[in-house]
């Protein structure tokens, strides 16, 4: 099963269960904002989206990284909107039968969201400026 | 002559600042020229910044012919995540 949803608010995270019996492995990932940008303060990033193509993206690479790896389950939620130093922007929770696969899935998933989702930063200063994030990790 | 919508995120819309533009082009006008476009319109601020282009919403690999009513974007860098 996939879920993916782009939402613009607090993260809750999916729930965890007892209820996998098939799966040996349930991963979560939470990407945080960190507090810095370059070496500079910030107090927040707010991030943009392409609406309607960034959720059609996200939905699309999950159902590759299933398709890729044995993964039962993906579940991902990831903010749009101003979101402060130390919420979670991003949460993937994923599901499978043994660690290493649902290890990998998870690396290549986020990996290539940060590729190719057509979301974007940017950094909001303690001055209250807003400039566009230069932050493009891989 | 056709009309295209061009929708501008990040670096783009920095660059131009604004989100969106409405562009009458010549027919037959094509992503790559449009481009060229939008980067002399940024007067240098868009220079050594990789754009992907999408046609409705979605990537296309290759240098189209655009169409009337086309929305077209220049992705810069994603920082989704």
């Amino acid at each position: 099963m996939i879920q993916v949803e782009i939402i613009n608010g607090p993260i809750t995270p999916f729930p965890s269960d007892n209820l996998h019996q098939d799966d040996g492995a349930e991963l979560v990932f939470n990407g945080r904002v960190r507090d810095t940008e370059h070496g500079e303060n910030i107090i927040a990033l707010e991030y943009e989206q392409y609406e309607g193509m960034a959720e059609t993206e996200l939905k699309k690479l999950a159902e590759e990284t299933v398709q890729k790896y044995p993964v039962h389950d993906l579940f991902c939620r990831h903010r749009v909107g101003k979101v402060n130093v130390g919420e979670a922007s991003l949460h993937v929770a994923i599901w499978t039968k043994h660690r290493k696969e649902g290890l990998e899935g998870m690396s290549w998933f986020i990996s290539e969201l940060k590729k190719r989702i057509p979301i974007w930063k940017w950094a909001i200063m303690e001055d209250g400026t807003r400039i566009p994030s230069e932050c493009t990790h891989r | 002559m056709i009309t295209v919508n061009v929708k501008c995120f990040s670096q783009v819309m920095y660059a131009l600042d604004t989100d969106m533009l409405l562009l009458e082009l010549e027919l037959g006008t094509t992503t790559d020229t449009l481009e060229k476009i939008i980067r002399d319109r940024a007067d240098g601020k868009l220079d050594g910044v990789s754009l992907r282009t999408a046609v409705n919403q979605k990537y296309i690999p290759d240098v189209v012919e655009l169409k009337d009513g086309d929305e077209v974007a220049f992705i810069p860098p994603v920082q989704g995540g």
